[in-house]
């Protein structure tokens, strides 16, 4: 590994600072490490180095070097290489530094080698236990990401039709990511990231985000908020769930409470059928009070797969 | 010599070498906690640097790079002076993990600023595009606190499967949270074993005044699914509308066609099958599952029955 380590920081010493774009030959006959190699195991060798340059971040690019496009050459532009520094105090690095210990992404640590780049991290005395997972589509996630800082499109397979999404924004709630932004000359939409598949985004710039933009506010906080019916309903939780019906609701909704220990809770229905799969996990315990066209499409529900 | 560790050796010497730079007379103590450095491993790196330069290679252009009593020297390598860019997973990793952290209430109070920082330079015109929700439920801190003091706790707790409340003892030994839940992981009194259980499922939990020895290794706090011999194995054919059932749930997929996927899983009781099918509704169909066919059919009526409908 010591030839490897010596070879590349060669090979960047040389990139960041030659004047021109750099053929394949020239970085083989001028950088130290390379020139006692053959064709193919130059090839090789030169290959797993620039992929190694690339996964620490480092923008390795080849560029025409004539007007006919014909030679081309490799560039590591300066301001691009450089971190944006956020000039970050001793303190907000050891905070970043805990929270990428708490939090890991896809069974990962969420950034340990990022807050190298940051310029590490005293250890803090405490251990924050948080002990949180974001789920495990994270490179999916990332090239999300990427799409939404550098405003790309987004394009994926999505129930059965290909899309392609003004990556707006993107949200993590209760336990999903969720890709928020529309389709050329339609609505804003949210997509669940895990149901999406064969996900790549397009160049930078490809829309402008509408000023005052929340993605906050895109996504639901219950799964049936959102949707377009506005149907308010009445729901009746006995005693031995009602308090877990709570939980799930949060504070927010109106609740009744009887002295028996079970609540009537009022709820603004945007979309009803996840309102009824969420229903059912109550099992005979839940009752829907009203309206009663919510009583007979959950009836018919419950009855449709037997 | 794997990739990944080449790239995290390279990544962790351009980041150090920055702050060689950028802070001569270092000391080694320092720079091996900062960058979570093995001393024998700096010395090796910093003796790398020192015979990588710029063609031609010889005194003047090479880097110098040296310890001496306790003092670490970078100097002729002005092109390293400046970290590399932050990946995109890099920077969602830490924006991400960051945001959770805040909204856990868990921060300490430097975190804001850092988050704000790090999004002014990573997400420079879009600061309410990501958003990342952790919140913590009832309880939480309450069972955390017994975990970390080793403090023995009464819950109540309702079973996901069966909805069956049960008054327990445990030995709380970690909290964590994946995918959208948060659980305990513990030492069960009451079951003679190890359980994980959903702290939303939890009604109440007191501390007993027992204590207990924490356990030297606790288990990886992860949602294990430990298949049991009394689990019953079911079969179900999903329609075209419910194939993400398989990808959400832990099944093994044992016949795709066009449009249907044919699915197995195990699960503790069957209610927990029932539940999914008549959630289901028609986009599914069972095709085998010990008592799974009357447990629906037992649950649909139950259902029915509270509207004053009997099938």
């Amino acid at each position: 590994m010591q030839k490897v380590i010596e070879r590349i920081l060669n090979l960047l010493a040389f990139l960041l600072t030659a004047d021109h774009p750099v053929s394949a030959e020239e970085i083989r006959y001028t950088v130290a490490g390379y020139d006692d190699k053959g064709d193919e195991a130059f090839r090789r060798t030169f290959e797993r180095d620039k992929d190694l340059l690339r996964q620490i971040g480092v923008p390795l690019r080849l560029v025409a070097t004539d007007v006919f496009e014909v030679e081309h050459g490799y560039v590591v532009p300066q301001a691009e290489y450089a971190l944006d520094d956020p000039g970050l105090t001793e303190e907000e690095r050891t905070a970043l530094a805990l929270a990428v210990q708490a939090v890991r992404f896809g069974g990962q640590p969420s950034g340990p080698d990022a807050i190298l780049k940051l310029g590490g991290a005293i250890a803090a005395d405490s251990v924050v236990p948080v002990g949180a997972d974001l789920g495990a589509e994270a490179d999916m996630v990332a090239e999300v990401f990427s799409a939404v800082a550098d405003r790309r499109s987004a394009t994926f397979d999505y129930r059965g039709r290909t899309r392609v999404v003004h990556a707006y924004g993107l949200v993590h709630r209760r336990g999903h990511w969720y890709l928020v932004g529309p389709e050329a000359g339609d609505i804003v939409k949210v997509y669940r990231l895990d149901r999406a598949e064969n996900l790549h985004v397009g160049d930078r710039d490809a829309f402008e985000r509408p000023s005052g933009f929340r993605a906050r506010d895109a996504v639901a906080t219950m799964p049936w908020d959102q949707g377009t019916e506005a149907l308010r309903a009445t729901i009746h939780f006995d005693p031995e769930v009602a308090w877990i019906a709570e939980r799930e609701l949060g504070v927010s909704e109106s609740v009744t409470r009887f002295e028996d220990g079970g609540i009537d809770v009022v709820l603004e229905v945007g979309a009803v059928p996840p309102l009824l799969s969420w229903l059912i996990g109550f099992e005979d315990r839940a009752v829907i009070l009203e309206p009663a066209h919510l009583i007979n499409q959950f009836v018919e529900f419950v009855r449709s797969g037997s | 010599m794997s990739a990944p560790r080449t790239a995290r050796r390279l990544n962790r010497l351009l980041a150090t070498l920055p702050w060689l730079i950028a802070n001569p007379g270092s000391s080694v103590d320092e720079v091996v906690e900062r960058f979570d450095y093995d001393r024998d491993q700096l010395a090796k790196d910093l003796a790398t640097v020192f015979v990588c330069g710029l063609p031609g290679y010889g005194p003047g252009d090479l880097m110098v790079a040296y310890i001496d009593e306790d003092e670490v020297t970078v100097e002729m390598a002005d092109y390293f002076a400046r970290p590399v860019r932050l990946t995109a997973i890099e920077a969602l990793g830490l924006l991400a993990a960051g945001r959770a952290l805040q909204s856990s209430g868990q921060g300490p109070p430097a975190l804001d600023s850092a988050v704000e920082k790090l999004q002014r330079v990573v997400l420079p015109d879009a600061d309410e595009a990501v958003v990342v929700e952790l919140p913590e439920p009832p309880l939480v801190p309450e069972l955390r606190a017994a975990a970390e003091s080793g403090s023995v706790v009464t819950v109540e707790h309702s079973s996901v499967a069966t909805g069956v409340v049960t008054i327990r003892d445990i030995e709380p030994w970690a909290v964590f949270s994946t995918l959208g839940n948060w659980y305990v992981s513990a030492w069960c009194r009451s079951a003679v074993a190890e359980r994980v259980f959903r702290i939303d499922r939890i009604r109440t939990a007191e501390v007993t005044g027992e204590t207990f020895a924490p356990k030297e290794e606790p288990p990886k706090p992860e949602v294990r699914y430990t298949p049991n011999e009394d689990d019953t194995q079911v079969t179900i054919r999903l329609s075209e509308r419910a194939g993400w059932v398989a990808e959400h749930y832990p099944v093994d997929i044992i016949d795709v066609t066009d449009d249907v996927t044919t699915i197995r899983m195990s699960v503790s009781d069957p209610a927990v099958a029932a539940r999914l099918l008549v959630r289901l509704g028609d986009s599914a169909e069972l095709v085998d599952g010990f008592n799974v066919a009357e447990t629906v059919a037992e649950l649909r009526n139950r259902i029915l029955h509270r509207y004053e409908i009997v099938d």
